[in-house]
Order: C-alpha cells, then sequence, then structure tokens
C-alpha cells in the first residue's frame, strides 16, 4: 500500500510540473506533427485531384480499346486526367513504382475482336486490366470508377443488341459524346446479327502495383515514434527522482519511516511506470483525435506493447539511475542514451534497412524493439501473432533491468 | 531516577577514510530536551542518522524505548520523529498533501490521519495556508512543515537536527517556542545545533560534541564549572603580522587561560578580563595590531568549548 501511495504521489508531482508535460506530451505530439505534415500533409499524401496521371497501354488496336481511349480524353475528363499513350506495360507499370503515374490500364491484345460479336452472332469474353498506385489511396478508386463506368456501359451496350444511335444519344452528357458515338455504331453493327449473350462480355480486373499494403501514412510512424522517444527521456527523468529525492532529504526521512526500502524503491519504479503509462496512453488517444492515426486493429496487443515498452523504458532509466554516481550524471547518460536509442532504434526513421554492426546496435535498444512491434500493429495492422519476438524481449530487457536496478538500489540506500 | 527513553552505548561511524563519530555514549531521560552542541562537521547528524536507523552504527548501539537501533529498527522508527536539518518536503506539494502523505508512511489514515494532519498545522500554524504549495513558502514557513512532518504520529521521541538554519530571527524564535511548548506536552527531544544560545535556552543537560567525539556532557551549570570564572574576551583585530609572537606574549600574561587567534580573532579566556584588558591592548598594539571590536562575555558554553577545544564555536 505504502508502494502505491509513494507511486502515486510520483506521478501526481510529474503531471503538475507543466515543463515535464511540455517533454512528456507537447513536443512527441507537436515534433510528429511537424515531420507528419512535411511528409505529405494531414491527407493521404495525394497532390489534388486533378490532372491524375495516367497511362493506357493499348495492345488492342481495336475499336473498344480506341473507345476507352477517347471517354478518357473526352472533354468531360480532361481536367481530371492527363492521359498519355503507351506501348509497353511493363515499362508503364514501372512508372507507377516509381511514382510518375497513379494507374495504368492495359487493354489486351484481340480485346475488340473477342467481345464484338462476328457476323454468325459468336462472341467471347475478355478483361481489361487496371494497375494502380498503392500510396495512393484517392485517385487510384476515381480511376477505377470511371473504368469501371466505361466497361459497363460497353457491356450495356452489347448485351442490349439493339440501340439506336437516338437511344443513346440521351444518354450522352453521361457517357460523354464519343461512347454515344460508340453505341449508336455498335448498335447499328448488332441489329445486322442475330446474338445472345449469357455472360457479361467485358471484365475489369483491377491491380495494386507493389506490395499490397495500406497507403503510407508518415504519422502512423512518427506518432509511435515520438512517443517511444519521448518516452524514454521521461522514464530516464522519472528515475532521476530517486537520487532528486536523496538530494532533498525526502529520501531519507521515507527511510527514517517505518517504510522498508523495498517498498520506497518499488514506490519510486512503479511511479516511473505509472507516468509512463498515462504519458502513453494520452499520446495514443490524443494522436487518435488529432490526427487520426489508427493504432491497429488489436486492442490487446496494443495494450500488451504499451505496457511492455514502458516496463522496459522505466527498468532501463532506472537500471542506468542506479548505477549513476549522482543526479547530474544520470542526468547527463539519461539524455545521451535517450538520444542514442531514438536514433538507433528506429525512431526518426525505419530501422529495417540497417545493416551490420549497426543493426545489432539497434536490436540492442528499447526503442528497435518497440517500433517493431508497435509499427507491426499501426502500418501493417498485425495482431498477437505478429508482436510475439518484441514482446518477449521488451518484457526481457524490463525484467532484467528491473532486477538489477532494484538490488543496486538496495545496496546503495541502506547504509 | 527513571528509565532512560534513549541510551547511546558507544556508538561508532567509520568511513573509507573518516571515522565520523568516535564512541558517543549518553542518556535522554523521557520527557528531557537534551541537545547536541557542536561545529559544522563535528559528528552531530551522523549521530542523529544512526539513531534514526539511516545508518548502521559501526561499532555500539543505541536503546530507545526498549528497542535497539541495530536490531529492531522498525520499532525504533515507529516511536521517533526526524525532523533533518534540509527541508525534506515535496515542494510541488501544498502543505497539506505533504503532511497526508508522510502521515500515511507512518501508517496514519482515515479520520484519524485527518485529525493529526489538522493538529500539526495548527502546531505549524500554517492551518491557514494548508493549501498552498511548499514550493510558495518563505524559508520559516517551510521549516515549521518540516518539523509538522516529524510530529504527524506522535512519536516519543523528536530528533530535531539544527532545525533553525538559515531563517530569519522571528521565524526562529517561533521555532523555539514550538519545541518548548512540545516539550511541556511530555514530549522528548533531542535537538542538535552549533548555536550556543538554543542549548542554553531550551536544554537542561547538554553534550558537547567536537571531531566525533562527545567532549562534554552536563547541565549547563556544570559545564561552564569546567572553565571556573573565566570571561570570554572576543577582539577583532587587523595588522597582526606575527600571530604566535602575540599570542605567546599573551599566555605569558598572569590570569589568561587560553589564548587563540583565527580570522582576525582574538579570543581570550582570562580571570577578571575587565582588569586585564589594558595589558591586552597594550600587546596587541605592540605587535602592531589594531583593534576593530572588544567583547567581554560571562562564562558560558562559548567558553567551555574554547576552554575544551582551543577553538571557537562557530568555526
Amino acid at each position: 500500500m505504502k508502494t502505491l501511495e509513494i507511486a502515486i504521489k510520483d506521478t501526481l508531482t510529474r503531471f503538475r510540473d507543466w515543463k515535464a508535460l511540455a517533454g512528456m506530451l507537447a513536443a512527441p505530439l507537436i515534433i510528429s506533427a511537424m515531420i507528419g505534415l512535411a511528409f505529405g500533409g494531414l491527407s493521404s499524401g495525394e497532390a489534388p485531384l486533378q490532372d491524375i496521371p495516367m497511362a493506357l497501354v493499348d495492345l488492342d488496336q481495336g475499336e473498344l480499346g480506341q473507345a476507352y481511349y477517347d471517354v478518357l480524353t473526352s472533354p468531360d475528363l480532361e481536367t481530371l486526367i492527363a492521359l498519355e499513350r503507351m506501348q509497353d506495360a511493363e515499362a508503364a507499370k514501372a512508372r507507377i513504382e516509381s511514382g510518375e503515374l497513379r494507374a495504368v490500364l492495359v487493354i489486351p491484345a484481340g480485346f475488340s475482336d473477342n467481345v464484338i460479336p462476328d457476323n454468325e452472332g459468336n462472341s467471347g469474353t475478355a478483361s481489361v486490366e487496371l494497375y494502380t498506385d498503392p500510396a495512393a489511396s484517392v485517385s487510384p478508386v476515381i480511376i477505377k470508377s470511371i473504368v469501371e463506368r466505361i466497361s459497363a456501359s460497353i457491356n450495356t451496350l452489347l448485351l442490349a443488341g439493339q440501340v439506336s444511335g437516338e437511344q443513346m444519344a440521351q444518354y450522352a452528357p453521361l457517357l460523354g459524346q464519343e461512347m454515344a458515338r460508340l453505341g449508336e455504331a455498335i448498335g447499328a453493327e448488332l441489329q445486322s446479327s442475330n446474338f445472345t449473350f449469357e455472360d457479361p462480355p467485358l471484365g475489369l480486373e483491377v491491380v495494386t502495383t507493389g506490395e499490397d499494403e495500406e497507403p503510407f501514412d508518415p504519422f502512423a510512424f512518427f506518432i509511435p515514434g515520438m512517443a517511444v522517444f519521448f518516452l524514454m527521456f521521461s522514464m530516464f527523468e522519472g528515475s532521476r527522482s530517486i537520487l532528486q529525492e536523496e538530494r532533498r532529504w525526502t529520501l531519507q526521512r521515507l527511510i527514517s519511516t517505518p517504510t522498508s526500502t523495498w517498498q520506497i524503491i518499488l514506490g519510486k519504479m512503479g511511479g516511473t511506470f505509472l507516468t509512463g503509462l498515462l504519458q502513453f496512453a494520452v499520446l495514443v488517444i490524443s494522436s487518435s483525435v488529432l490526427f487520426g492515426v489508427s493504432w491497429g486493429n488489436s486492442i490487446a496487443g496494443l495494450l500488451i506493447m504499451v505496457v511492455l515498452t514502458v516496463f522496459a523504458a522505466s527498468g532501463m532509466g532506472a537500471m542506468l539511475t542506479a548505477f549513476s554516481r549522482n543526479e547530474n550524471q544520470a542526468g547527463v547518460v539519461g539524455s545521451a542514451v535517450s538520444l542514442v536509442f531514438g536514433a538507433l532504434g528506429g525512431s526518426f526513421f525505419p530501422a529495417d534497412g540497417l545493416t551490420g554492426i549497426v543493426n545489432i546496435a539497434s536490436r540492442l535498444t528499447v526503442n528497435r524493439w518497440a517500433m517493431e512491434g508497435l509499427l507491426a500493429l499501426t502500418v501493417e495492422r498485425g495482431g498477437l501473432a505478429d508482436i510475439q519476438l518484441p514482446v518477449l524481449v521488451l518484457a526481457g530487457i524490463g525484467l532484467v533491468t528491473f532486477v538489477l536496478a532494484l538490488l543496486v538500489f538496495q545496496k546503495r540506500f541502506v547504509k | 531516577m527513571t528509565q532512560p527513553i534513549l541510551q547511546a552505548q558507544d556508538l561508532h561511524k567509520r568511513y573509507e577514510k573518516v571515522h565520523a563519530v568516535q564512541g558517543i555514549s549518553f542518556d535522554i531521560q523521557p520527557g528531557e530536551i537534551f541537545s547536541l552542541l557542536g561545529p559544522n562537521g563535528a559528528g552531530k547528524t551522523t549521530t542523529i542518522s544512526m539513531l534514526s536507523c539511516l545508518l548502521s552504527p559501526s561499532e555500539g548501539d543505541a536503546i530507545i524505548d526498549g528497542h535497539s537501533v541495530r536490531k529492531d529498527a522498525d520499532a525504533v522508527k515507529k516511536v521517533i520523529g526526524v525532523v533533518p536539518q534540509e527541508i525534506a518536503l515535496y515542494p510541488d506539494l501544498t502543505a497539506r498533501e505533504n503532511l497526508v502523505f508522510w502521515g500515511k508512511m507512518y501508517s496514519l489514515s482515515g479520520a484519524h490521519l485527518k485529525q493529526r494532519v489538522e493538529e500539526t498545522l495548527e502546531i505549524a500554524g500554517l492551518s491557514d495556508r494548508a493549501n498552498e504549495k511548499v514550493e510558495n513558502y518563505s524559508g520559516g514557513m517551510k521549516r515549521r512543515i518540516n518539523i509538522a512532518v516529524g510530529l504527524l504520529h506522535e512519536p516519543k521521541v523528536l530528533f530535531m537536527d539544527e532545525p533553525t538554519v538559515g531563517i530569519d530571527p522571528q521565524s526562529r524564535r517561533r521555532i523555539l517556542d514550538t519545541v518548548l511548548e512540545l516539550n511541556q506536552r511530555g514530549l522528548t527531544v533531542l535537538y542538535t545545533t552549533h548555536y550556543m544560545e538554543e542549548a542554553a535556552e531550551l536544554s537542561k543537560r547538554i553534550g558537547i560534541v567536537d571531531n566525533g567525539k562527545l567532549i562534554a556532557l552536563g547541565t549547563q551549570d556544570e559545564l561552564t564549572k569546567l572553565v571556573g570564572e573565566s570571561d570570554a574576551v572576543h577582539i577583532g583585530i587587523s595588522g597582526i603580522s606575527e600571530p604566535e609572537a602575540l599570542l605567546a606574549r599573551l599566555n605569558a600574561l598572569s590570569d589568561i587561560h587560553t589564548a587563540a587567534y583565527e580570522n582576525e580573532a582574538l579570543l581570550l579566556q582570562a580571570s577578571n578580563a575587565n582588569a586585564h584588558l589594558s595589558e591586552i591592548i597594550g600587546a596587541i598594539t605592540a605587535a602592531g595590531g589594531q583593534i576593530k571590536s572588544i567583547k567581554v562575555d560571562e562564562p558560558n558554553l562559548e567558553a567551555v568549548f574554547l576552554h575544551l577545544t582551543g577553538r571557537a564555536l562557530r568555526d
């Protein structure tokens, strides 16, 4: 009970300190916001919705391929879509990867011949292929919608069998003059034939290039990064308070009360842990509200990651403080370790690409494991199964550092 | 005589290179104010820290209310209250929050805790400002709350380690009055100070500590008798280039018992000092010195300390 009282007192003291609050809560949110905006704003990182760069690879060279081109370059769409023709589908897809294009529509060879019935009324089915940019969230949806509409219109015309030019004309404002003319031509051709369709002849195959991933949200990376980075600072600062109490003689006064040294040390470490837990919780909630950051789909996973990240960070802070000669040394060491851990551990940039000794050093930091676990939840939308290793490592770091700190503090304060 | 409530028995504290306390022994009777008087660094705080179970004695023991500080620290901690020399409070918390927290550390709770908080605030005279943060208090107010914390659990013995250091005379007077009032209510007090006047005013018995040793112990009368009828003479001087020669000349005068020179001050113990002032002044002038001030005191604890150590208490 006394342990809890000490922990609550420490947490209360910390949250009453405006300077500490600025470092614990305001700084990570502000810095994340600045970095997030620099990396593409509060939206999904797309350019304004006009002149969406798109390529048409018409391997068909038939009437229907031309129809897609005509509609996509019609006056109704000319400000929305900046279409260019390309011959090589692979080269076009590569330009999506490089970010030059948002979408590529491929009309396969023989597309028109397959779909348009011959003189005997025989026809087959075929699909166009639409490739879109996974990093964009809005423009692929628009392009897909337009291509679907064109395809559906052609389907309708083919299925109807007999459509007069006059009838098609009334749909011109919706489909564009080119589509209306196409309908008139197809309708005339079909009137001379005798055929039935069992299935829609035209299909659309939408392919997202690259990995099948969510659009990159800078906040989903930087908010956890900054949260862990500033958590380390506040955990070192919190742990340092035990030496501050020694300097102020409140620690000696505590020892002079009927309270065991274990209770006092556990209370102090518990206070730091509780402070970190509240700090992280506030950051999770406020970043969700302010920046719409999604912390993943696994609440249990997030809870476990937050608790163990704080456990490991506070344990590390307690251990370094326990081995520090005095409060000042603990402050200097704590700040230095926080910065190094932040840089190595992936709080500022993804640590996935690190190799060699830097990668090994990175894996010795709390930040690295915390980021791996948190990003598995926030960016990769993973669950409990995806955070097993970070959970184990963070629990191990926390346990070892806490026990070491307890033993050293106990030896240090019982004279 | 009743059983002492506190018995310090040959207490020693050794550090790697320092023997900070060298065999201090004394008893304190229930209801007594006992002062340990000595200069800074004499070993007073180390002694009180061993009695408070903050430091483990290297040798010896202390029995407080029947409990050994070595063997039964928990029982000792329940009967002692500690007022450290430092302001051992949380500045970010209010006075009331501080008292509630410390009360809980003494296992107080509920209505009893609330009652004791109000009572100690009353003793400190700070009931009306109890909800202000301690960091906004004056030095004297902080000292009073520092004392109030030590009283929360109604201890049998209160240890006060230089509680008037660094405060204004008015606050100091208030604290001394509080100590006397608490003692009148039956509280036993162990008081350490380097102010002779405080020890003289508060205590019937005084222990004089220097260099880790208890060099004298007794009532004020018993102690002053150690220096006989000597007066203490303080002379502020300048321009002395060879103090040793001056001291030799003064020591040669009749009725001068001890003479010491430190920091442009001459300290003498002399019988009937006023009658010898002209000779003393003559010696100083002959040595090239210029007199800035002269003060002659009747025999007191300062004289006792000078008599026993050859040094002034304030040093």
